[in-house]
């Protein structure tokens, strides 16, 4: 019964609620969805960090970390392989030589670590084959002449085997999605020069290009204008096993892109045999053995205290120690999240207090007749919390609603922040979002809005209990 | 029987720091089934009196007793769940509960005793019928005229079975008509029911109806006659 007078109660003047019942909406939409966008970008980072960079665990020769000398492979290989096939908590695995190189070709260099890779085995446990990008070549797929290497857009930026050019092909394609002839005409200025750097092509594109035009158009064009030079020759030099320069000259077979462009600046997969010989490794001579958990996160700590326990000489690391911005995130993000909604709750809080104020004051006597007629204290204290909490519910689940559509939709279609996008893949994060968002913050978020709607109940509850009936019945 | 038994009882008030006696040394016993009406001038004192045998307010001296038992004692909570259960009240400008229909507003107190869905049901439906609102049962009180939404409030007074019915002043916004109506159906429920009615009021209808009144005059009892042949 009670429940029912203040779910009545909330409709009385229903402008009144329905204000406060909007104001709640928006917030909850803006905090749900900000929360969805966030995660989204943590989650990309996190699955970068297992499926591109690190694999769950990582098994290294300790020394290997002190210094990073060639030298320093994996003892015990065969048992800890041995150990790890038969493990129940391991997806996939591979091993990998690394080996800091310098890469040179006739145009740039730069400086990558090489990493000695066996290509089926590596896509067991990283996606690196999927990222290739288009017209960049493939996986270890063609015949070269000289052994492949798969680089990365960044480094292969660095190299001068990406580069950038309008032309006939561009211009055609430009009027195909529909640009501007005058967009257009204006790009003729900059047609067929050859733009070796991406901060070259951009200022190009200013120079004779709006501010609005490049906003709109411009991540159009630079993808359109890119060109890859695969079969690029790229010679490396290296300090073999026995602690000489070596060098090896590979061609490039594919280029890829992450949404870190530092581990893209850095990162060149060769075939492990290639490599091996080259650097005069024997064989099973390996600097690290990347895992793949089949229940991710839950075998985490468990299995990498079993292998720490069970081989002495291997260094054990999880994603979260060798990334530990993304493992920090990856642990307080749900706190966060609650954080940001708790900050727009409570702000939305003083609102809905004066919304109930102002709803007591003008029952004023209404109150003093039920507790005249016998309504207990108890009984009044509950029928004006429950207007609160439904007041509050109603806006708040409105708001979630809206905001889980805003994160389908948006988590399908994909945010493209392009004209930001150098900073966040700096910073390792992707510059398109694909916002999303678990059930059980939904579930967080109802407890925490029943709860904020029993704080703000507390005041004007208080008020309505001080009332005496008599002084209250009084009243015209 | 008694239902109502005054000792003595007095209420003072302090005012900008004046002391107003409002009921000075009244008693008063009510039988089963009566019918009083107390009249006298605005600030006699007979809301004050009201409102203290109703349990709203505490005497500052004196002892009312109500079925054998003190209520001045009684304190908070206990004082609630006393009116709840014996007490019946009727207010001037009606005070129902706008969000709820009339039969909602009837069923109210019975809800708070915790009666059955059933039995509220019941009892509410044949106390709106007495009171000639079958038809309007489901009307909320902005739909009624206001002697119809009187009838709705002697109705929820009575739904309870109160030992007595506490009435402040109940036909002043009632036209003539709306007036004599809501007497004869108190007349039959009185006779039905043989509930105790007290109605504070300055309305001579309400006067000629009752079978005992008493005149209060600057808190004190000035006349208590008690008619036959009235009702």
């Amino acid at each position: 019964m009670i429940a029912s007078i203040a779910w009545k109660n909330v409709w009385r003047n229903k402008p009144r609620s329905l204000i406060v019942i909007c104001s709640i909406t928006l917030g909850t939409v803006a905090g749900v969805f900000v929360a969805g966008l966030m995660n989204g970008w943590v989650d990309q980072r996190i699955k970068d960090v297992i499926y591109t960079q690190m694999s769950h665990i990582k098994l290294r020769n300790p020394n290997y970390l002190i210094n990073e000398e060639s030298q320093y492979t994996i003892s015990d290989y065969q048992q800890i392989t041995s150990f790890i096939d038969t493990a129940s908590e391991v997806k996939n695995w591979c091993s990998r030589l690394t080996i800091m190189a310098m890469a040179t070709t006739s145009r740039g260099s730069c400086g990558l670590i090489l990493k000695g890779i066996d290509p089926e085995n590596e896509k067991r446990v990283s996606n690196i084959q999927e990222l290739i990008l288009p017209g960049g070549g493939n996986y270890f797929g063609e015949q070269t002449k000289l052994p492949p290497v798969l680089i990365g857009d960044k480094a292969a930026e660095l190299l001068r085997i990406k580069s950038f050019r309008i032309d006939d092909r561009v211009l055609d394609s430009l009027r195909k999605l529909q640009l501007p002839e005058t967009t257009i005409n204006k790009l003729k200025q900059i047609a067929d020069i050859r733009f070796v750097t991406d901060r070259k092509f951009k200022k190009a594109l200013n120079s004779c290009l709006t501010s609005a035009e490049i906003r709109k158009y411009g991540p159009y064009i630079i993808d359109l204008a890119k060109y890859y030079h695969p079969k690029a020759k790229i010679t490396f030099s290296f300090t073999n096993a026995k602690g000489e320069l070596s060098y090896q000259t590979f061609q490039v077979c594919g280029i890829f892109k992450t949404s870190n462009s530092t581990f893209d600046q850095s990162s060149a997969f060769v075939q492990s045999s290639v490599l091996s010989m080259a650097a005069g490794f024997g064989e099973n001579a390996f600097h690290e053995i990347a895992i793949l958990l089949k229940n991710g996160d839950s075998d985490l700590i468990p299995f990498s205290e079993k292998l720490s326990n069970t081989f002495n000489n291997a260094n054990v690391m999880t994603w979260k120690k060798m990334a530990p911005d993304a493992g920090l995130m990856a642990d307080f993000m749900n706190f966060y999240y609650f954080m940001i909604m708790g900050i727009i709750f409570f702000a939305l809080a003083f609102g809905i207090i004066n919304t109930m104020m102002m709803a007591i004051l003008e029952r004023i006597k209404e109150l003093g007749m039920l507790m005249a007629i016998g309504m207990s204290k108890r009984k009044v204290f509950s029928m004006i919390m429950l207007e609160t909490v439904f007041l509050t519910l109603i806006g708040s689940i409105l708001g979630m609603l809206l905001g889980a559509a805003l994160i389908g939709i948006t988590g399908r279609v994909g945010l493209n922040f392009a004209s930001i996008a150098e900073g966040f893949e700096a910073i390792g994060y992707s510059a398109v979002v694909y916002p999303s968002i678990s059930s059980s913050f939904f579930i967080g978020v109802t407890v925490m809005v029943i709860v904020i709607g029993i704080l703000s109940s507390i005041i004007p509850a208080r008020k309505a209990l001080k009332q005496n009936p008599v002084e209250s019945l009084r009243i015209e | 029987m008694k239902v109502i038994e005054i000792k003595h009882i007095v209420k003072i008030y302090t005012e900008a720091e004046l002391e107003v006696i409002a009921v000075n040394g009244v008693s008063l016993d009510f039988d089963e089934g009566e019918f009083t009406a107390i009249v006298g001038p605005s600030g006699s004192g007979k809301t004050t009196l009201l409102n203290m045998i109703g349990g709203l307010d505490n005497p500052s001296s004196g002892e009312i007793l109500i079925g054998g038992m003190s209520i001045t004692s009684l304190k908070g909570s206990e004082l609630t769940n006393f009116r709840m259960r014996n007490i019946g009240f009727v207010f001037q400008s009606y005070n129902l509960i706008p969000v709820l229909t009339a039969k909602e507003n009837t069923e109210f107190v019975m809800n708070l005793q915790g009666k059955s869905k059933r039995e509220c049901e019941t009892r509410s439906l044949e106390l709106l019928k007495a009171v000639g609102l079958e038809e309007r049962v489901n009307a909320r009180p902005a739909k009624l005229s206001g002697g119809q939404q009187q009838r709705v409030a002697v109705a929820r007074a009575l739904a309870a079975k109160p030992k007595f019915v506490l009435a402040d002043e109940p036909t002043a916004n009632l036209d003539s008509k709306a007036t004599e109506t809501l007497l004869e159906i108190r007349e039959k429920l009185n006779r039905k029911e043989n509930i105790t009615f007290i109605f504070s009021t300055h309305d001579n209808r309400v006067v000629k109806k009752a079978r005992r009144v008493i005149t209060l005059e600057d808190g004190k009892i000035l006349s208590d006659i008690k008619k036959n042949g009235s009702d």
